[in-house]
């Protein structure tokens, strides 16, 4: 019998369009994602193929994930159309059982589910075959690459899902509660997102995840390029038990399911409540009341008035609005314990991070706007009461404002309800500071503008439209289009539809400038919905006409004159804040989108990449003063620059270039000799001066310029927030330079390619004469510049620059300070001015002449963020004393850090001088027990930098950012280690190593070996650290100090040298300090790519009779070595490696008892250990010194085993 | 005040005529449309109810124009359609006290007295607070009435209101709408014969669009008195008599059919005379015409 309903379930989907439509939204989807740039789902970048099977497998999971609601609709509509169409008791009075009916429609059901999926499949496959797919972008076509994702990605989620809506369908028996479900296993996967964050909770996250999204992720995370290109993900690890797992549950839900389900028209409900009929009968010949009945103004305030409540409570009361929404609130709780994390730290819960997570429930605002906006205009009809409100003396304008205003009324509530969530996980974390101000400031200005816009658009389709799932299609349509539209070069705000936009909140800058460009665009978007919004009223639907011809005939009446202001005063409104929205970014300033600046900067590069290696004089002092109105946005400067001919030849052409920026323009740029313009390329303020006087080799000369930066208008939203009200930053690039900048170059090989530009080497050789002759800051070695400056600013802020402070005066009603430095800089130098407090230590350190030095320490900040200052000052210290006694000297005599708002995540290092973001260590909240201190590690890093790029300044070539940030990360690592113990270290490490394995996965051109890095970070930095820490490990930690130090003995001066060093060299002084049995491993570290996989097979323990106990040990352990591409090859190998046993502490925490290196050979090995306490876990290389790419089966619990037997 | 309704037509986008060049003038007092399903009643109601637009034709309430000045008509009328939805979790007293205000209520003291009243005259008090969604059939057409009756209307249009109910719900019902006061034009619009006969003074047969009768129901049916007979026959017999007489309806009484025709004459043997009523005269409307084509 079932059989029959099947059947009879299948013929009847035979005849419905949607499942056609459902087929052809997904192939479209799918075909559209593969083949074009159109659709973006996924997808590898750079060598990662475009059908690699990682890629195809991730759209795949994707689709499956984010088309849920097709499937909610497919297996809902299965189980619920006999109750929607009241034909369930013509249906049940059948002689069927239970299991007939549930099994048949399920399975004809999901059969039809099959078929709409397979309808991605084939697009993805016909996809790869379209003639304009780039065959080398390609892998050849493998069927299996495609169906072994829809297997057991695909189909497991469907068979997951579809029971579980299909049975919610059967025990709701209503389709908005099947609607609702798919939110929740939404929310599921954004709380697994978030869990990700944390690496211990990956493999919970990967299992969590009912999508299996976050798991593929998890196990492709470390993938190479060449890994991504050729391996299907394997079900195995946490993959394989998620997808058990999701299965188990489906059939858990499916088997309750079909228990709970009742096979009988009525049901017993537990919540119906018992009324008790009035006692009182009615009186049927009562003369009814004469009363007054009121048609004016004021009864249209009160019938919008009581409209807006109704539907506001309407909206409040229904089901899936308190599933969305509590949902909503549900995962925002969650990815509140995930927030602002770095290196596992977390920031104070400030309202500004409050409001970052908030912002993550603007998605649900999305989606309850959408949803609502056409249940409400639908409300009465739906109801069908509509016939009668429609003929209600109210005038036409009413209904529909009323909807409005009762849908904003919900967001703002719901508003409250989250800045109550907000402030209740402020309190939860300690943290009192409720700044409520700010919460309403932000969600009652942004939020709340661009939902009023967007309820005002999805009003105006859904009245147009005059069907709900077509109105919400359209305006799913409409994100979609604004998107693709904005990866097209449609970037300009004014067709950006609600684009105006508060920016980032800055304790130290508030909302600073954003506001006048912020209003300006709400108003001028205002205008044009509120013009939609009169037409809406015009053609909305009363009474029984639907064709727009009739709604159009009905509707010229309801053109009154309120009705016609109104929308006349919305053009307006729109068409001038439109004039000057415009006058502000495309008079006041130039506007180009992003393809425009591309293609000007690839101008500038083929127009004069010609003289990159043309000889120039070079800066050799710098005198500058600038006058800064930071509450206007401007400054002037005036400048010396003095040239010096260094070269063997005398100059008679100087390539002068101006800051191409229009915000900045000239007075004057002058030489102190005659000089005349030869070529001018005033598109990019490329200037060819050629003096009547050549500069003799050896000479100087003076160079003079005045420019004012000014801001014009509000531009776009993303305009430079260089110069801002507190808190201003800028460096200087803002000033003229000499000769050819390649930073101004495309670097993005497919930008280059869509301008006709060949890929770029991202370094050079380290060869190459004209790298090894020139650092990234300057163009020779003449060793950086002497430099004054004189800074005026406003009074009540404090500007600084480096050099010392030689005087400080007021003028004016303005604040001057003049800076000088007294040794030489590299030419790289900083202006920041903002209301400061400031703290101030200082410190003595020894000189190498065994006198000593007093360094003064001092930290200026925003009045509030005082929480991690001491940190920074101790680090400060330490690093100082560690740096200065193991490296060389501290050259200068004070050092400053500088708050700046958080537009920027960094610290810079400058000469005495490190600006330090408020967003990563000022608000950190630093927990001793289990935290690494970011607010001590960066001021740690930064402060490496005086030497490792003030001191050391490696050449312009391959590995040059190992010399700078590779060894400031070891310098801050050191500085670590003596403060924190080794378990903070081994936390800060894994950070590292995540971040080096993830950043090879994402490789865009190629992983070389440290020493040869060209600028990547995840090499620099993540694989930097924990090589520099092995090696230390190995050889010792005197012994690479002492290479240090000899390093930058040798090198300080590169003019002595006659080159810039390079890592190669630093290579030498390792290899020297190290034994023969270790140079293998210098090698390996800096300039091979190798990979461990060590893994703990057995760890078993005997206790024995003294009270000792005996550890055996088994570990497997393989070597790889990489290339490139990530191609690895195993490696037969012999190595000192680490082995290390735990005792557990009367604390329940684990320390290290034993920890030595053994000899370990690739495969299996077998250690024995005598111990004196009881082994809690073992393991090799348990500290994670080496480059693991599996580095969690590192250690072991041990058990109790009888050896002897 | 007087309805006047002229030339009205209505064509939808189906190509279905719905009114055909509709012509009528509706005084005070109860106005009784009759018509099949599907006739056109629910059309005209609607477009005069100020819901449906024409193509072509006009509407006139006294000075107002109804198709323009919807305003004004809607400040009078009391609309009861045919077929209506409530929101179910919400109770008599609460809905209509919220359309009250709708309705231009300003005050509350007076809005409480008059939706208490409306709702002991629909004998809806003690079921005020009960959510509507577990009312009956005829207590939700009671609750429509009381309603259409919020307004103190001028026009009140109640298009199909005994539909469904029971006997005992009908009388309630129309007993109701009996006590409309006399200054009111009030449309009654029903395929029930009898409700007509029992309310109305005066009274339009419509059928596929079209007017085909007016008048006093009374009037009317002494205009084919005399000309209605009976028969009972057989079941086999009944094709027979469609085609040599023009048989206006046919019922099974006892489980006999019981023929009636019109003839100006005695039809032929075995035919009584019967005093004619309202629904002979809707039947011969209705479905006289075709019969009429055969030769008797």
């Amino acid at each position: 019998m079932w059989y029959e309903i099947l059947k009879f379930e299948l013929q009847y989907r035979k005849k419905r369009p949607g499942t056609f439509i459902y087929f052809g939204i997904m192939f479209l989807v799918a075909f559209l994602a593969i083949s074009t740039d159109a659709v973006q789902i996924g997808g590898g970048a750079g060598l990662v193929k475009e059908n690699a099977p990682a890629t195809i497998a991730f759209m795949m999971a994707i689709i499956s994930a984010f088309f849920m609601m097709i499937t909610s609709a497919i297996m809902g509509v299965g189980v619920l159309r006999d109750f929607e169409h009241q034909t369930e008791s013509i249906m049940f009075v059948n002689p069927i059982t239970k299991m007939d009916y549930l099994l048949g429609r399920f399975l004809g059901s999901f059969l039809v589910l099959l078929f709409v999926f397979t309808g991605a499949l084939l697009g993805f496959i016909l996809g790869e075959f379209m003639p304009w797919r780039e065959a080398d972008k390609l892998l050849p076509f493998q069927l299996w690459h495609y169906l072994q994702p829809f297997l057991f990605l695909v189909v497991p989620n469907l068979i997951f899902s579809g029971i579980l809506f299909f049975i919610i369908g059967a025990l709701s028996r209503k389709m908005v509660v099947v609607y609702a479900s798919w939110i929740l296993l939404f929310v599921l996967y954004q709380i697994a997102g978030a869990m990700t964050a944390e690496l211990e909770d990956k493999d919970m996250a990967a299992i969590l995840d009912p999508f299996a999204l976050t798991a593929i992720q998890m196990t492709t995370q470390y993938w190479t390029v060449a890994e991504q290109n050729s391996m299907v993900i394997p079900m195995e690890g946490s993959m394989l038990i998620n997808r058990i797992l999701w299965m188990g549950i489906g059939i858990a839900v499916a088997i309750i399911g079909y228990f709970s389900f009742s096979f009988t028209v009525v049901r017993k409900s537990i919540f119906k409540k018992k009324l008790k009929a009035s006692e009182e009968k009615a009186n049927t010949q009562m003369a009814l009341p004469k009363v007054q009945f009121f048609h004016d103004f004021a009864t249209s305030l009160a019938q919008i008035r009581t409209l807006s409540i109704f539907y506001y409570k309407q909206v409040f009361k229904s089901v899936p609005f308190i599933a969305m929404a509590g949902f909503g609130i549900i995962t925002l709780i969650i990815n509140s314990f995930y927030i602002g994390e770095v290196f596992g730290t977390f920031t104070y819960p400030t309202t500004y991070r409050m409001l970052e997570l908030i912002g993550g429930f603007n998605l649900f605002f999305l989606i309850i706007l959408v949803s609502y906006t056409g249940e409400l205009i639908w409300k009465e009809r739906e109801a069908r009461i509509n016939l009668i409100f429609d003929s209600i003396p109210m005038s036409d304008a009413i209904a529909l404002i009323s909807k409005f205003f009762g849908l904003i009324l919900v967001f703002m509530t719901l508003m409250l309800v989250l800045i109550g969530t907000g402030v209740l996980i402020q309190t939860f974390n300690g943290y009192y500071k409720y700044e409520l101000g700010i919460y309403f400031a932000e969600l009652y200005t942004d939020v709340l503008f661009n939902l009023v816009l967007f309820s005002l658009l999805s009003f105006f389709i859904q009245v147009m439209v005059n069907n709900k799932f077509l109105g919400y299609a359209l305006m799913v349509l409409f994100f979609i289009t604004s998107a693709v539209l904005s990866n097209w070069g449609v970037e300009h705000t004014m067709f950006q539809f609600a684009s105006g936009n508060l920016g980032t909140y800055s304790d130290m800058n508030g909302y600073g400038h954003f506001i006048p460009g912020f209003s300006w665009l709400n108003l001028y978007w205002f205008g044009l919905a509120s013009l939609l919004f009169a037409i809406s009223i015009v053609f909305a639907v009363r009474g029984s006409e639907a064709i727009i011809k009739t709604r159009w005939r009905v509707g010229k009446l309801r053109l009154t004159k309120p009705l016609l202001t109104f929308a006349i005063a919305g053009i307006a409104v729109f068409f001038l804040s439109g004039f000057y929205v415009y006058y502000n970014t495309n008079v006041l300033s130039t506007y180009r989108n992003s393809e425009q600046q591309n293609a000007q900067r690839a101008d500038y590069e083929k127009a004069l990449k010609q003289y990159e290696y043309l000889q120039q004089p070079l800066i050799d002092r710098v005198s500058m003063h600038v006058e800064l109105y930071p509450y206007e946005r401007d400054y002037q400067a005036e400048g010396t620059y003095y040239l010096l001919n260094a070269h063997q030849e005398p100059i008679s052409q100087v390539h002068i270039q101006l800051n191409p920026e229009e915000t900045h323009t000239y007075d004057y740029v002058r030489f102190d000799r005659e000089a005349t313009v030869d070529e001018t390329y005033d598109e990019f303020r490329y200037y060819i001066y050629t003096l009547q006087e050549p500069l003799a080799p050896g000479d100087s000369m003076r160079f003079e310029f005045k420019s004012m930066y000014q801001t014009k208008g509000f531009g776009q939203s993303s305009s430079s927030t260089d110069v801002v009200f507190n808190g201003s930053f800028f460096n200087n690039s803002h000033f003229p330079a000499i000769g050819y900048q390649a930073d101004y170059e495309l670097s993005d090989d497919d930008d280059r390619e869509d301008n006709d530009l060949e890929p770029k080497d991202r370094a050079l050789p380290q060869d190459d004469p004209r790298g090894l002759a020139r650092n990234m800051f300057s163009d020779d070695a003449i060793g950086g510049i002497d430099f004054d400056i004189t800074i005026g600013t406003s009074a009540d802020q404090i500007a600084i620059a480096p050099g010392y402070l030689q005087k400080e005066w007021e003028e004016n009603g303005r604040r001057y300070y003049q800076y000088k430095m007294d040794k030489r800089i590299e030419p790289f130098f900083n202006i920041v001015s903002a209301k400061y407090s400031v703290m101030e230590d200082k410190m003595t350190i020894p000189l190498d002449s065994g006198a000593t030095k007093d360094i003064s320490l001092e930290i200026y900040y925003h009045e509030g963020h005082e929480y991690n200052l001491e940190s920074m000052m101790k680090s400060m210290k330490e690093s100082f004393a560690y740096f200065s006694s193991n490296f060389s000297p501290y050259q200068y005599r004070q050092m400053r850090i500088l708050e700046f708002p958080r537009y920027a995540s960094f610290a810079q290092s400058f000469a005495n001088t490190v600006p330090f973001s408020e967003g990563i260590g000022f608000v950190l909240k630093i927990e001793e027990e289990d935290d690494v201190d970011v607010a001590y590690y960066v001021t740690a890093h930064e402060l490496a930098h005086q030497w490792w790029g003030h001191q050391i300044i490696g050449a312009n070539v391959q590995g040059n950012t190992m010399l700078i940030e590779s060894l400031a990360q070891y310098g801050a690592l050191m500085v670590m280690k003596q403060a924190y113990p080794q378990e903070h270290m081994q936390d800060f490490l894994e950070q590292e190593l995540d971040r080096y394995l993830s950043g090879r996965a994402g490789e865009q051109k190629k992983e070389l070996p440290l020493y040869l890095v060209e600028n990547q970070q995840y090499i620099h930095y993540g694989k930097g650290a924990v090589v520099m820490y092995a090696l230390q490990d190995y050889i010792g930690e005197d012994k690479v100090n002492a290479a240090l130090s000899k390093f930058i003995a040798d090198w300080r001066d590169p003019k002595q040298a006659g080159r810039y060093p390079t890592s190669s060299d630093l290579i030498t002084y390792f290899r020297e300090v190290a034994p023969d049995s270790m140079q293998y491993l210098i090698s390996d570290l800096f300039e091979k790519i190798v990979l461990f996989e060590n893994k703990t097979e057995k760890a078993e323990y005997s206790s024995l009779a003294d009270g000792t106990y005996a550890l055996n040990l088994t570990v497997d352990s393989k070597k790889f070595e990489a290339d490139s591409l990530g191609n690895t090859e195993p490696v037969a190998f012999s190595e000192w490696i680490d082995i290390g046993v735990y005792t557990e502490s009367s604390s329940g925490k684990d320390s290290l008892i034993y920890l030595q290196k053994h000899k370990v050979s690739d495969g299996e090995n077998v250690f024995k250990i005598p111990l004196d306490a009881k082994p809690s876990k073992a393991g090799i290389d348990p500290l994670n010194i080496l480059i693991d790419r599996n580095p969690d089966d590192n250690r072991k619990s041990a058990s109790e085993v009888d050896l002897n037997s | 005040m007087e309805l006047k309704i002229n030339k009205l037509s209505k064509t939808y986008g189906n190509g279905v005529k719905a009114l055909q060049d509709i012509t009528l003038e509706i005084g005070t007092g109860m106005f009784g449309l009759l018509g099949p399903n599907g006739a056109g009643k629910s059309s005209l109601m609607r477009t005069i109810a100020t819901l449906q637009e024409p193509d072509t034709g006009s509407i006139t309430l006294g000075d107002i124009d109804v198709l323009t000045q919807k305003e004004e008509v809607r400040k009078i009328l009391g609309y009861l359609p045919q077929e209506f939805g409530v929101y179910p979790k919400v109770s008599a007293e609460i809905l209509l006290d919220h359309l009250a205000v709708l309705k231009g209520v300003r005050q509350r003291k007076q809005r409480k007295e008059l939706v208490e009243a409306l709702l002991h005259k629909t004998n809806l008090w003690e079921a005020r607070k009960k959510n509507l969604g577990g009312y009956s059939g005829g207590m939700k057409q009671r609750f429509g009435i009381a309603q259409a009756l919020l307004s103190d209307p001028k026009l009140i249009i109640v298009d199909e209101p005994t539909a469904g109910l029971d006997p005992a719900e009908r009388n309630r019902f129309l007993n109701l709408l009996s006590e409309l006061g006399e200054n009111t034009v009030v449309i009654l619009s029903t395929h029930i014969v009898e409700d007509v006969k029992e309310l109305c003074t005066d009274m339009a047969i419509i059928n596929k669009g079209q007017v085909v009768l007016k008048g006093n129901p009374l009037e009317t049916i002494d205009s084919i008195n005399g000309r209605v007979w009976r028969k009972t026959i057989h079941k086999e017999e009944l094709d027979e008599y469609r085609g040599q007489y023009q048989v206006i309806s046919d019922r099974l009484i006892a489980g006999k059919p019981e023929i009636h025709v019109y003839a100006e004459s005695q039809p032929g043997e075995g035919f009584d005379p019967v005093e004619a009523d309202l629904e002979d005269v809707y039947f011969q409307k209705i479905f006289g015409h075709q019969g009429a084509a055969v030769p008797a």
